[in-house]
């Protein structure tokens, strides 16, 4: 096994056994600085070895990419990937083809990109996690097969790699050691995107080889596409879900709300992350008491994915993502709303407002916005009345990437906070330089055999050290409740597992949760706590 | 004579090669957008990233553009290299110390074709000293970058043998030209030569500036041709990818391409199955 300060872009094709191992991870502060304070990785099985590519890192993030039973099977794949890579520079990748090949042309190596990944830092600076290491593998086989230079003058322009089915696969598995965050574009002194590479290898692997993770794919944007969300949500038993909603809001706070469905002509037509109606069922209740409270005119749609936000084709696959996102505009469209209002979901928001923006145009579209400036003007303008005493707990902001790096929504949300709860404080860094939570492109839902530990200790870990910080002294200190505030599905599940695995919910009484329920809380109507920070409060 | 039209053929080819890099950038398809703020040109909110999105029924509302944030972001990255400052000092120096040197030069050229034209005693003077201190900046900064990739494992193992090349061969040009220049840079006579080449007259020069103007021709071959022409490649990177978050609205401009694109569709198809069900959405 190589030490991985030594591993070179062309090493991805060296026959070991794993290329490099996870040996060296950033010490968190705090009370997780003590030894023992974290469970150890899991070594990959013999099991998984024979039949799955653990030979990056030893992790397994691609569960459908399997070894080849015949040396038939391993050329077809390579055969693949190059058809595959050959059509991201030709008009099959027309939506991003500039974008593409102005960061396949200039990088200059100059690494400036690499301190602002926190995969990186977190690793305490693996070079295989390092933004352009991906980025240069890919390079060195689009020249080898696709320049002139390439094949007339081989490694004097870089064009020295192996391409054989270890260093492809190797290459699809670390595709998913990036959040695709962009945080290392925002760096780069040329304005490329090394984000951009790692989407167009997964891209590669979906749409010419047919291989993505089962969460993603066929149990994520399939299963949105047969069955309306990637739940597997159907409309009877989302309408059942609703239901058991307006019956808990009426037990937990005396109100009667029906959570109008439907309704034609409505202002607003709100979407959800599917995935609150089953693990938060609370962010939806109080979307629905801050709605109706205030008076907004406003539906739910209980039409094919017109309930479901998510767009996981945003991660992995252009089709995918149009097709979610032109079914989501039409459920809009036979309701005749005036506009969609995107409810905590990062990825779901960029998704629509800002990927699906050139999918379409005119009469197909709907305007699209966030929920963040809509609240912040029910809060300015006294719409809602508020006792922030009822907050007065410390609380802290993650910054979902997706709309605020990717979106520029910025200080609504933090403009909430400061009026609502008085002892807000930020992390550092915030806004536009925030990290990711750690479970970007899709994996905050991916479980495959290990690699939900690579999510915990590795990607999630600046995010995790980031609250520790933000706490300072009151962090250790179990009397203290904290709260975490992330207003995005995604950013919750992976903050979820990261307090699970930390058991910091359990050491120190840190939780996390969305904005909207903070609100609520805070609600001079509201006469019982709404959070109550108890396992299944609602 | 035959160096003369080189050097200046050079100059045209490096101008024709540029124009065209950039022309095949300007007419590649329209993409989907990659928005990544701060994006300048966002009024009022530029500074710290925010956007038209933080406003309820922005698509109602009049976008409010500053393209004077967009030109003063660019000019601060065109003269300053900011985006190095701020994420790698280190490099920040010698690269700068690099570009600023070549712009030096750059300026330096100009005022050898006016020196030429006008030749003031001043004008003499002001063009030797903005060309030794061009030299001097480009040549160390050239020297210490490639220092940096040559003893730094974290850069020497992404260097490719074409990406030394390209900076030895600019520091061949700068050390021939000081060698070549010097003595008539101090005594103000290398307008002379300028005023030979750009006339196409008989160059009467020496071999040491013969192989300068050899190698300077080259590298203006070259540059277009490397990625070195990044001076193009780092407009579309920021204005046309980065920074344009142009809203495709009812009427926009933006919309309008859109309908032009949608009038050729691709024609090369991706193959996994799942590409080729339901609607044809390929792309
Ligand atoms: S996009 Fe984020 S996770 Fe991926 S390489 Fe860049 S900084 Fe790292
Ligand atoms: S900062 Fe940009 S140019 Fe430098 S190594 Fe990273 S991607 Fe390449």
């Amino acid at each position: 096994m190589r030490k991985s300060a030594d591993l070179k872009p062309n090493d991805i094709s060296k026959p070991v056994d794993q290329l490099i191992q996870v040996d060296s991870l950033k010490t968190l502060p705090g009370p997780y600085s003590k030894d023992g304070m974290e469970p150890d990785f899991t070594e990959p099985k013999e099991a998984w070895k024979s039949k799955y590519c653990t030979s990056l890192d030893g992790f397994v993030g691609i569960d459908t990419l399997v070894r080849p039973s015949s040396p038939e099977e391993e050329d077809e794949f390579v055969r693949k990937f190059i058809s595959g890579l050959e059509k991201v520079f030709a008009d099959s990748n027309n939506n991003f083809l500039q974008p593409v090949q102005l960061t396949m042309d200039y990088c200059a190596k100059c690494n400036t990109c690499s301190e602002a990944c926190h995969v990186f830092e977190a690793t305490n600076h693996n070079e295989l996690y390092r933004p352009i290491y991906r980025s240069e593998v890919l390079r060195k086989i689009y020249k080898k097969h696709f320049t002139t230079s390439g094949k007339l003058l081989g490694s004097v322009v870089g064009a020295d790699i192996d391409v054989n089915w270890e260093s492809i696969a190797r290459l699809g598995e670390l595709a998913y050691r990036c959040n695709l965050c962009r945080r290392c574009a925002q760096t780069c002194p040329l304005g490329l995107d090394n984000a951009l590479m790692a989407r167009e290898i997964r891209k590669i692997f979906s749409q010419e080889m047919g291989i993505a993770p089962t969460p993603l794919h066929t149990k994520g944007s399939m299963l949105q596409l047969q069955t309306g969300s990637s739940t597997g949500i159907n409309k009877a038993a989302l309408l059942d879900m609703l239901e058991f909603i307006e019956e808990d809001i009426e037990e937990k706070t005396g109100r009667k709300i029906k959570i109008p469905m439907d309704k034609k002509g409505a202002d607003i037509l709100l979407t959800h992350n599917a995935g609150e109606f089953m693990a938060w069922p609370e962010n939806p209740a109080a979307f629905a008491i801050l709605f109706e409270e205030a008076g907004l005119d406003w539906t739910l749609s209980s039409s094919m994915i017109g309930y479901d936000n998510v767009n996981y084709g945003l991660w992995y696959d252009d089709s995918q993502a149009k097709k979610v996102a032109l079914q989501q505009f039409q459920a809009a469209k036979e309701l005749g709303v005036r506009r969609i209002i995107i409810g905590e979901c990062g990825h779901a928001h960029k998704a629509a407002a800002v990927s699906a923006d050139r999918m379409t145009s005119g009469d197909n579209k709907v305007p699209v916005e966030s929920f963040l400036p809509l609240l912040w003007e029910l809060v300015e303008t006294k719409r809602l009345k508020f006792d922030p005493e009822k907050n007065n707990f410390p609380v802290t902001l993650h910054d979902p990437c997706n709309f605020v790096r990717q979106m520029g929504i910025v200080q609504p949300q933090r403009n909430i906070l400061k009026a609502i709860c008085p002892q807000f404080r930020e992390m550092t860094p915030h806004g536009v330089n925030n990290y990711c939570c750690g479970g970007g492109s899709g994996f905050a839902i991916m479980q495959s055999q290990n690699f939900a530990e690579f999510r915990n200790k590795v990607s999630a870990r600046k995010k995790f050290e980031q609250i520790i910080s933000a706490f300072g002294d009151e962090f250790e200190n179990p009397d203290i409740i904290k709260y975490v505030c992330a207003p995005c599905s995604n950013c919750k599940g992976t903050i979820r597992d990261m307090f699970e695995f930390y058991e910091a919910t359990a050491k120190f009484n840190v939780h996390y949760g969305g904005l909207v329920e903070l609100m609520v809380n805070a609600l001079v109507s509201q006469k019982e706590p709404f959070l109550t920070f108890e396992e299944d409060e609602f | 004579m035959v160096l003369s039209i080189y050097v200046i053929l050079s100059v045209l080819c490096f101008i024709g090669f540029s124009s065209y890099k950039a022309w095949k950038y300007a007419t590649m398809p329209m993409h989907s957008r990659l928005d990544l703020y701060p994006v300048p040109k966002e009024a009022g909110r530029a500074e710290y990233g925010g956007s038209y999105y933080e406003e309820t029924e922005w698509w109602a509302k009049p976008r409010k553009v500053s393209h004077l944030g967009e030109i003063k972001d660019m000019l601060m990255e065109m003269l300053f290299i900011k985006k190095l400052f701020q994420n790698q000092r280190k490099l920040w120096w010698p690269s700068y110390s690099f570009h600023l040197g070549i712009y030096f030069l750059f300026a330096w050229t100009i005022l050898l074709v006016i020196s030429v034209a006008w030749p003031a005693t001043f004008i003499v003077y002001l063009t030797s000293f903005v060309g030794i201190v061009g030299f001097i900046l480009a040549f160390v900064g050239n020297v210490v970058l490639l220092m940096h990739r040559v003893f730094e494992q974290d850069l020497k193992k992404y260097t490719t043998p074409q990406e030394y090349f390209n900076l030895i061969l600019i520091l061949a040009v700068l050390v021939t030209g000081i060698y070549a220049w010097s003595g008539s840079m101090i005594s103000g006579q290398a307008g002379q030569t300028v005023g030979q080449l750009i006339s196409l007259q008989a160059l009467e020069v020496g071999p040491a500036l013969t192989i300068h103007l050899v190698l300077l021709g080259f590298m203006f071959f070259y540059i277009p041709l490397s990625k070195m022409n990044h001076y193009i490649g780092k407009y579309f990177t920021f204005h046309k990818v980065l920074w344009d978050n142009d809203p495709n609205l009812p009427g926009s401009k933006v919309e309008q391409d859109l309908q032009e694109a949608a009038a050729n569709p691709p024609k090369t198809k991706w193959s996994a199955p799942h590409m080729n069900e339901g609607r044809d959405l390929n792309a």
